[in-house]
């Protein structure tokens, strides 16, 4: 078992309701937390976060990065107490 | 495609209609691209050289094919004229209700030229253009000016929609803007000096035409289908709230914003760089034009109870800034009240003025003071009192926007063209070299966010045509670190999206800024394709739409073609001016001083920047050395009229 901790941003956040939390995961990979996540907060942060057609993390308007700022995919694999922002994926204006 | 041009001679009253030929769509699709031709055209029979505050520089609107017919979201109208502020190649776009109105009038495109005696405004109506005295609106700020031409045009046949410029632009001050609609603003380049240099106050347009559609049946299915796309996307909800303010909380996390003439890269204030005004501030979203399904835009309203400096500006209401308006207050400029930051966006808006070139210029004196490298003399002597230039002050900040604007002493004198010309200017009056504390690209002010962990980003900067410019290129594919968009359009190689690596940056900004040129002449907003870059990719998404609408069906092979076009029409006529590979560069900061936090600390651009460069001119086709195109690559785009006179200025390549 692992832990790995998430910080949630802008809409992640709004259907969370919360900053941040840890999860703990018997397998060390980005899918099983992307699942761990979806399964907790439902359909709308399953569509939010995974992308049904091709099984990858959801691309459009999201980022998510680890602690060095490395955008992650769904075959990563995880280090035990990593972190991983959920993150909005826009700029400019 | 059937499409109409007004052109109106100031000098003379004269105007005229013009049918634009259907080939020319094909050739540049539309909007910035056929507004580029124009002005292209133009200057093959009136000097290059000219004085862009003169009446031989030409100030071309249009708007694209798709605007106004349902196809795609937002709207973007463009004007394209010779910058006054930097000189060279000059356009900007904004969204809004003004641009489609100008079909429903009757036009897709006015060129105007000359300069009228006394302050005028063009009222085009219905396929009628008349150009009206304006002295009475002479003075009034642009959102001023809009309410009395709505006023005095009245609501038949339709509400007027206004292009505006404030006392930026009526004192010519390099760096002001054209405002649409009071409230959205074409703001890069110097529109409005442009205008103002004509004396030509406003454009006004009252239409109730309709727009002409090749096959409409398969346009309502397309739109039908491109609703439901944007509907079944579940970050679109976040937008909707938040629009591009989205970025703040993510760019503080990463560290990519520019604070106080980026020396660092995150904002400092605890409401700033957090989400919580949304809470406190926002009223409610909407949309920027009639066919938008997202409604990133919104309202925000001040009732002077959210801090104590939010009294001053009890009852203010506007939009919501949009990322970077906020950012150069919030970073560039260290405010650190959210209730100013808003009311920085509105005032630069009442101005007419660019805020990011503005920034730019007074967080430069604002550093030279926090340095101590310009004493209590040099102040007064450049302000013509003492003035404190503290960081976050908007009251001293406000006063020097005044400034600039009205270029009424010598500090608004000599950075009314932005940063890199201010600073110029002084270093050489003060006989001391002040430009490493100057942040531009290619002579273009800044856009103030944090690039230099972005090798892709600092390379848009150099080689934007119209100077630093985060709307040409868009590095999203790094910036984002999007692997699968890497893959996609190079092979399924996957460096593209590697921050650590030179290879494929230069590359990248060519293709994105061919797919920029692309989205910016179908005449939509370039959200939807920033979101989702895969689901909405210029070159195979919007074909369809284009085809339905004009009638012209092209491969996205052929489209990307005529982005690619498009690019190198707006290079060429930089390199008419005398713009080289020397031209192509950004400032010392960038260049040599390392990032210092965020989560990419330690990164400067020379580490990859000429690898960039090259690798940039070798997927363009131009020549390494020198920067300049080549006759083969303009005899593949079937651009051999253009090559000719290149050659004949002796600014093409030499084989």
């Amino acid at each position: 078992m692992i832990t790995v901790h998430t910080q949630y941003q802008a809409r992640f956040r709004e259907i969370t309701r919360i900053a941040g939390e840890s999860f703990e995961l018997a397998a060390p990979l980005v899918a099983e937390l992307a699942t761990a996540i979806a399964n907790k907060y439902g359909p709308q942060m399953e569509s939010l976060l995974i992308d049904r057609k091709t099984n990858e993390l959801n691309a459009s308007g999201t980022m998510y990065l680890d602690s060095k700022g490395r955008r992650i995919y769904m075959e990563d694999t995880l280090a035990d107490g990593e972190t991983i922002a959920f993150l909005v994926g826009i700029a400019g204006g | 495609m059937e499409s109409r041009l007004l052109r109106v001679d100031l000098t003379t009253g004269e105007m005229r209609d013009e049918l634009l030929p259907h080939a020319l769509f094909e050739r540049w699709i539309g909007g910035s691209g056929v507004n580029n031709w124009i002005m292209w055209e133009h200057f093959l029979t009136h000097d290059i050289d000219c004085d862009p505050r003169g009446p031989d520089n030409i100030f071309v609107f249009g708007v694209g094919p798709l605007a106004g017919t349902g196809a795609g979201s937002g709207v973007k109208g463009r004007i394209t004229f010779k910058s006054p502020c930097y000189g060279i190649f000059g356009d900007s776009a904004a969204g809004g209700k003004f641009p489609y109105m100008v079909r429903f009038a009757g036009y897709d495109h006015i060129a105007i030229t000359g300069k009228a005696p006394a302050p005028v405004y063009l009222y085009i109506c219905d396929g009628n253009a008349v150009i009206c005295d304006a002295r009475h609106l002479w003075g009034k700020n642009s959102a001023e000016t809009h309410e009395m031409l709505r006023h005095e045009l009245g609501d038949y046949p339709s509400a007027a929609h206004t292009l505006t410029i404030g006392l930026a632009g009526e004192n010519q001050a390099g760096i002001a803007s054209v405002v649409s609609d009071a409230s959205r603003i074409h703001a890069r380049g110097g529109g409005g000096a442009v205008l103002g240099s004509k004396n030509l106050k406003a454009i006004a347009v009252q239409g109730s035409g309709g727009i002409k559609i090749h096959n409409p049946p398969g346009l309502l299915k397309w739109s039908d289908g491109f609703r439901q796309k944007i509907d079944s996307n579940e970050a679109i909800y976040g937008f909707k709230r938040r629009g591009t303010l989205g970025a703040v909380e993510m760019y503080q996390h990463i560290g990519g914003h520019f604070w106080r003439n980026n020396q660092g890269c995150l904002f400092r204030g605890e409401e700033v760089r957090s989400d919580n005004w949304v809470k406190k501030y926002h009223k409610y979203s909407e949309v920027c034009s009639a066919d938008c399904f997202i409604a990133c835009d919104g309202r925000y309203k001040i009732d002077g109870t959210e801090s104590e400096k939010s009294k001053k500006y009890a009852g203010e209401t506007f939009r919501r800034p949009e990322y970077l308006t906020t950012a150069s207050a919030a970073g560039a400029l260290d405010v650190r009240d959210w209730s100013e930051v808003a009311h920085w966006g509105k005032v630069t808006n009442d101005y007419g003025i660019d805020n990011q070139d503005l920034s730019c210029a007074i967080s430069f004196v604002m550093e030279l003071k926090q340095k101590n490298l310009i004493s209590a003399h040099d102040v007064a002597e450049l302000f013509g009192k003492q003035q404190r230039l503290e960081w976050g002050n908007m009251e001293d900040i406000e006063a020097l926007l005044r400034n600039v604007s009205l270029r009424d002493n010598l500090f608004g004198q000599l950075f009314h063209d932005g940063p890199y010309w201010g600073a110029l200017r002084y270093s050489e009056m003060k006989g001391q070299n002040f430009m490493k504390y100057a942040i531009y690209g290619k002579g273009g002010a800044a856009f103030t966010e944090e690039m230099r962990p972005f090798p892709t980003w600092m390379n848009n900067m150099a080689v934007a045509s119209r100077g630093a410019d985060h709307l040409k290129g868009i590095g999203l594919i790094e910036k984002f670190q999007r692997r699968d968009l890497s893959k996609r359009y190079f092979n399924g190689r996957t460096e593209a999206a590697d921050l650590s690596i030179p290879d494929l940056k230069g590359a990248s900004t060519a293709l994105l800024e061919n797919q920029v040129a692309l989205i910016n002449s179908y005449g939509v907003c370039l959200f939807h394709w920033m979101l989702d870059p895969a689901g909405f990719a210029p070159e195979e998404y919007y074909g369809p739409a284009y085809a339905n609408i004009t009638g012209i069906s092209r491969t996205p092979q052929e489209l990307m073609q005529n982005g690619e076009r498009i690019c190198n029409l707006e290079k060429a006529f930089n390199s008419r001016l005398g713009l080289r590979r020397e031209h192509d560069t950004i400032c010392e900061r960038w260049m040599h001083e390392p990032t210092t936090e965020g989560m990419y600390p330690g990164k400067v651009a020379a580490d990859m920047f000429e690898t960039v460069l090259d690798e940039y001119y070798e997927w363009r086709g131009w020549d390494k050395t020198t920067g300049l195109q080549t006759q083969s690559k303009l005899t593949e785009l079937g651009m051999g009229d253009v090559a000719e006179v290149l050659a004949a200025d002796g600014a093409l390549a030499r084989a």
